[in-house]
């Protein structure tokens, strides 16, 4: 689903250069649950950027569902992402002005869906997360819980291969956090493959696998997978 | 996309009310000055007679005499004398021909309450009710058996045919002019180009008015009706009346050719250098200067009917717009910028960099419309007070379908210009950073 091949990031000014990633190899299998794990500044969103095509490489490979994007347009770029990336952010990221049948509707208005295509996705999306009777409702009108709730919706919407989360339990109180992370587990369950950046170590021990970075490398030291954990 | 974009940009002006109200009334203000000076010029500027402007022209030929010469001096004589209109007019040159002279008498109807009525109107040939397309309201023009009978007959214009005669057709009537009668033959439906073309140096103010009365040339010549228009005399002072100035070098006659195509022009133009050159020979027209001819167009340009600061003017006004723009563009920037999560948002989320420009640049384009209403209604109440000043500008400060159309699109582009500076800043925006910032 997703390749990195000794992929490097690096951030250039005129006076320093700083390696964000370096010899970065990551596989990430269809229908894999992989949590990402390390401490702050370690490349986690660097790695996450790239990974949803919102940010360039500076060397290496990278294949997304076997598509090398390193020679990608803007517009191909957007368009890979747009079909095959959803995206759940800690702060949630909904637009405030557009009430959550709109939110959930922007991803679809870029793919080309005719509108009863994207009603009916919007309105089983919401479903999904349980919000469907809201659709009408502003985001500012719901809980945090709520509103990631619709930011899962919006990434659902579309249909993506590969779910990028990142922190999505951040911003949540334990009980809502614990919500998300069942929702997130079920959505697993049925095929979409997701890959979430936490800082949790009680999330990312039930995930499938768990990859550690540490100065912009994948860490050998610590590689935790669920079987492991109930071993 | 574009009516999600339309929804969008709507929405998003809803959004913050005041800062949108200062674009629009910024935008607006520009237009409405903008506007305001150019439908004057339009309207001053206006070409009279669009389908044939191109074929109708003016000759122009220096016949003074050498006193105060300066050789290249473009002349400033743009009459013609009597001996150059009457060969001409007997010259096979053109599809068609006409001479024009303004006269200024009194009239008195049948009907004796009235009494004698001052009256301004031309002598001229019967082409030229065919030359200026000039539509009829009753009966005709005269013909050219008329002319050579030198009939006592006349058109009158319709204001003039509902002072003396009222709503009734009054052809067949007649008609005191001096001390003559005429017969009332036709009477125009409503006819007034702006600016009145046909006679532009004799016939008084160029917007106000129309001529009450015209009757043939032959016939005011013949019956030695005195010209009221202006006359230029570079030789001996003429003798008095209509019969000196037929005798002299004096240019008072306005003489039109119409071509038949665009094509025959340099014809027309070779058969005018052939008759100066022939009159030279004949010991008259002795300067050597180059002979013209001015289509109506070149010719109401040639005579500064929009005279210079009515085009400075216009340029200051879309001056003013611009700084409007520039004002507008700051306003754009800061509403923009404040978007950029939402930009963020929209590009993780599939939109390119290509759909976030159109989705801005519509927006814009919805304030360039609202702007552009605004605009219009400040258009409309500048004209009016504007209208308010002068006769000549009750007549000229009007807003016609073309101008609206111009409206709405100087305030669109203008809008959409104003737009592409924050559009772009907009689509740099760096996703990443607007995702985690927020």
């Amino acid at each position: 689903m997703l390749t990195m091949n000794n992929l490097s990031k690096v951030y250039r000014t005129h006076m320093i250069e700083t390696h964000a990633l370096r010899g970065f190899e990551i596989h990430v299998k269809e229908g894999e649950f992989v949590t990402v794990t390390g401490p702050s500044g370690s490349g986690k969103t660097s790695f996450l950027n790239i990974a949803g095509l919102l940010e360039v490489f500076t060397s290496g490979e990278y294949f997304l569902d076997g598509v090398d994007v390193k020679n990608l347009d803007d517009n191909a770029r957007s368009k890979l992402r747009n079909e095959k990336l959803g995206f759940i952010f800690q702060g949630f990221n909904l637009i405030p002005d557009l009430n959550l049948f709109d939110n959930v509707d922007v991803p679809l208005r870029y793919r080309g869906y005719n509108s009863k295509e994207r009603k009916d996705r919007i309105e089983h999306a919401l479903e999904q997360v349980g919000l469907a009777s809201r659709m009408k409702h502003y985001p500012a009108e719901l809980s945090g819980g709520q509103q990631q709730r619709v930011a899962i919706a919006r990434a659902l919407a579309g249909s993506p291969r590969l779910l990028l989360a990142d922190e999505p339990t951040g911003n949540l109180d334990t009980q809502m956090a614990r919500s998300v992370m069942e929702l997130l587990e079920d959505i697993n369950s049925k095929g979409t493959t997701i890959l979430m950046v936490t800082h949790d170590p009680e999330l990312a021990l039930r995930s499938q696998r768990n990859v550690h970075i540490i100065d912009g490398q994948v860490s050998d030291l610590v590689r935790v997978t669920s079987s492991l954990v109930a071993a | 996309m574009f009516n999600y974009y339309l929804k969008l940009g709507i929405r998003n002006l809803r959004r913050n009310p005041i800062l949108t109200a200062l674009m629009v009334i910024t935008l607006a203000v520009g237009v409405a000055a903008s506007m305001s000076t150019l439908t004057i010029l339009h309207v001053m500027s206006n070409d009279p007679i669009p389908e044939k402007s191109a074929r109708l022209l003016v000759p122009i030929i220096d016949s003074a005499s050498l006193s105060g010469y300066v050789p290249g001096e473009r002349t400033e004589r743009q009459l013609m004398n009597y001996t150059d209109t009457k060969n001409m007019m007997n010259m096979n040159i053109g599809a068609d021909r006409t001479a024009i002279y303004s006269i200024r008498t009194y009239t008195q109807s049948s009907d004796p309450s009235l009494g004698l009525v001052n009256a301004a109107g031309i002598a001229t040939t019967a082409s030229y009710f065919k030359m200026f397309d000039v539509p009829f309201k009753y009966g005709s023009a005269w013909s050219v058996d008329d002319e050579n009978k030198t009939a006592k007959v006349l058109v009158l214009s319709s204001p003039a045919s509902e002072k003396y005669f009222g709503q009734a057709n009054p052809v067949g009537q007649t008609l005191r002019m001096g001390n003559d009668d005429y017969q009332v033959i036709g009477v125009l439906a409503n006819w007034n180009p702006l600016p009145h073309y046909p006679n532009l140096v004799q016939g008084g103010d160029h917007f106000v008015g129309e001529d009450d009365f015209y009757v043939p040339f032959a016939t005011a010549i013949a019956l030695k009706l005195g010209a009221t228009g202006d006359v230029w005399c570079s030789y001996a002072t003429p003798k008095p009346g209509v019969e000196g100035l037929m005798d002299s070098e004096c240019v008072w006659l306005q003489f039109w050719i119409e071509a038949s195509s665009t094509a025959q022009i340099p014809q027309i133009k070779e058969q005018l250098d052939a008759y100066v050159n022939e009159q030279r020979k004949l010991g008259r027209i002795p300067r050597h200067e180059k002979n013209e001819l001015l289509d109506v167009n070149d010719w109401m340009e040639y005579l500064q009917i929009v005279g210079n600061d009515n085009k400075i003017s216009t340029w200051l006004a879309f001056g003013f717009l611009a700084l409007c723009l520039v004002n507008t563009i700051g306003l754009l920037l800061a509403k923009f910028s404040s978007r950029a999560p939402e930009v963020g948002v929209r590009r993780a989320l599939g939109a390119s960099q290509a759909e976030i420009f159109k989705q801005f640049i519509t927006e814009a384009a919805v304030l360039g419309v609202v702007g552009g209403i605004v605009g219009l209604l400040l258009s409309c109440a500048c004209l009016w007070v504007i209208s308010l000043q002068t006769k000549q500008m009750a007549v000229i400060a009007h807003m016609d379908g073309e101008m609206l159309i111009v409206t709405f699109v100087i305030s669109i582009c203008a809008s959409v210009l104003a737009g592409l500076l924050p559009t772009w800043r907009a689509c740099q925006v760096t996703p990443a950073i607007q995702l985690k910032s927020q």
